[in-house]
């Protein structure tokens, strides 16, 4: 256990093209730490995360263009990925195998997110609708509309109640997943919001936009609680620590930022990345956090606890 | 009272332009004298704001320019109103993107990639760029390049449908079609290189009555039908974008070709 924030680990050319999204998962089998990245080229990889040093476990091949977004089932047994070949893409992570493809249709896939049951996995669409497929039928359920723009961002609560999206004119949607109505219209931020992420406890929800800010919610009563700057470009990515004491984010300025939730300071800041960063992740612990970019390298970072 | 003057008649004489000419060097000189007794640091620092200012004006309206003589179809104008303007605002990632649109209007294929790729330097978050980018090198050939920069521009902004559609889209259906003729040219290039160093022929035959110089060369017949079938079809995409392969017709006569080379192979 470190005191202080520091680069544990880094992976350098972990992929052949730009990192657009990496995932932290926990094996509840077996208890095994595994990490999914995917990137511009084409391809998904797993690796294990072991005696703090990454291993490649599987490449897997399918998608006929780049990887946008990849999620892990909370059981940490299941990985979706969706590309701009507007495919979903299910992966069991023991054995590297296929389990699904789902066509999304035409622009109709972007981030993914596993439902806290793992049994759904949501996805926006350029019309503005939420879709929800089944894990299991791997066909579209059903749908949730925001009769918005183009959904860039989703995020389920933990509880399983609620649901986000963002939208790429700044929108945000949340809806009560249980009678599937839209509960609150925010508009947040003038510009695409390109992640969201709610905290631990299902109390917060926290926005990441093009417009270089960071905004805070409290889900309840729809209410703004802060809004964040420091980065100097676009935030692309932002993950809530499992402690729910802090959460990070990621720019394309090259850096990664760890926030403090109840002060809302900026405590760390990590310069290593050579280009965009695309994705940050905590692990099931919040003693790591992983980030992955344009610089087709993958970090490690340890965490005071 | 009229008074006497040298420089009245010499004036006379001289063309006024000239005369307004002299008067402002030698009030610009005046100017100069003046200045000698500042501080030079600081006039430098001055005279290089109020040239930076200048710079960005001049750029502007040599972009405004080149995009109002783009318009009307007069390309070379516009680009060289961009060269200059580049010259004064080397960092403007406007100015090469519009260049490099233009340039592949031209044909001028590798400056037109130049350009864009300069401008998604620059600008790496302006999908635009990206797109442009993306065009010169479908102009250029390079498909898969192409296909990348799309897709960059597609992750930047995935709003615009336009892009998916008239680029993305695109540019996947050439890839296909190119990854079609690619594998069919190779398999043909495999058959020629069969043909032309056959393992049949490797081994030493000792007595050229054998049974074995006689199958060796069977083989090479077969070997030569399959090639010339090969020869034969054409990877042609239909009006539907989808890639097929057919047997063209009329082809110089394959029979006389085969004995000819059967004639060779027997020859050895």
């Amino acid at each position: 256990m470190s005191t202080q924030y520091s680069i544990l680990f880094k992976q350098e050319h972990a992929h052949d093209d730009a990192i657009w999204s990496a995932a932290w998962g926990k094996s509840e089998k077996d208890g095994s730490e595994t990490i999914v990245t995917g990137s511009l080229d084409d391809m998904v990889k797993v690796w294990k995360w072991s005696d703090e040093k990454l291993e490649l476990q599987w490449t897997l091949e399918g998608h006929q263009l780049g990887i946008v977004s990849v999620d892990i089932s909370h059981n940490g047994a299941i990985a979706a990925s969706s590309s701009l070949d507007a495919h979903i893409r299910l992966w069991d992570l023991e054995s590297g195998k296929q389990i699904k493809s789902m066509d999304a249709g035409p622009v109709d896939a972007w981030t993914v997110a596993f439902s806290p049951d793992s049994k759904y996995i949501a996805t926006g669409s350029h019309l503005g609708k939420v879709n929800i497929f089944g894990v299991e039928s791997g066909k579209k359920e059903y749908s949730l509309d925001t009769r918005g723009k183009f959904i860039l961002s989703i995020a389920y609560s933990p509880d399983g109640k609620y649901l986000a999206s963002g939208a790429i004119d700044g929108i945000i949607n949340i809806f009560d997943i249980a009678t599937g109505k839209l509960l609150h219209t925010l508009e947040g931020h003038a510009m695409p919001i390109r992640s969201l992420t709610f905290s631990p406890d299902s109390q917060l929800l926290v926005t990441a936009s093009d417009d270089g800010y960071i905004k805070i919610y409290d889900v309840q009563h729809a209410n703004l609680a802060g809004t964040l700057s420091g980065h100097a470009s676009w935030v692309l990515n932002v993950a809530f620590s499992p402690d729910d004491t802090h959460f990070v984010s990621s720019s394309s300025d090259k850096c990664v930022k760890v926030w403090d939730a109840s002060s809302r300071a900026c405590v760390n800041t990590f310069f290593d990345h050579q280009d965009q960063v695309w994705s940050v992740k905590y692990n099931s612990t919040g003693s790591k956090i992983i980030s992955a970019g344009d610089d087709r390298a993958i970090h490690i970072y340890d965490c005071p606890m | 009272m009229a008074s006497f003057g040298w420089k009245r008649k010499v004036g006379e004489k001289v063309s006024k332009a000239t005369v307004q000419q002299f008067e402002e060097d030698s009030k610009k000189d005046e100017v100069k004298l003046e200045l000698d007794g500042v501080d030079w640091l600081h006039v430098i620092k001055r005279r290089r704001e109020v040239l930076l200012e200048d710079c960005a004006a001049k750029s502007k309206r040599l972009k405004e320019e080149g995009a109002l003589l783009a318009e009307q179809g007069r390309h070379w104008e516009a680009v060289k109103r961009w060269d200059e303007a580049i010259q004064l605002t080397p960092d403007d990632a406007h100015l090469y993107e519009m260049k490099s649109q233009v340039l592949t209007i031209l044909h001028e294929v590798f400056p037109a990639v130049q350009a864009a790729e300069t401008s998604a330097r620059l600008r790496p978050l302006w999908w635009e760029s990206w797109q442009t980018l993306g065009r010169a090198q479908l102009g250029l050939g390079e498909v898969d390049l192409a296909v990348r920069s799309f897709q960059v521009a597609v992750h930047l902004h995935p709003s615009e449908r336009r892009l998916w559609q008239d680029d993305l889209e695109w540019a996947v259906r050439l890839r296909e079609q190119k990854r079609a003729a690619q594998s069919k040219a190779n398999e043909e290039e495999e058959a020629r290189r069969l043909l032309v160093n056959a393992p049949e022929l490797q081994q030493d035959f000792d007595d050229f009555e054998s049974d074995e110089v006689i199958a060796a060369c069977t083989a090479m017949a077969e070997r030569q039908k399959r090639y010339e079938e090969l020869k034969k079809t054409a990877v042609v995409v239909d009006a539907q974008g989808a890639v097929r392969e057919i047997v063209v017709e009329g082809d110089d006569t394959p029979a006389t070709s085969t004995q000819e080379q059967l004639v060779k192979a027997r020859g050895l």
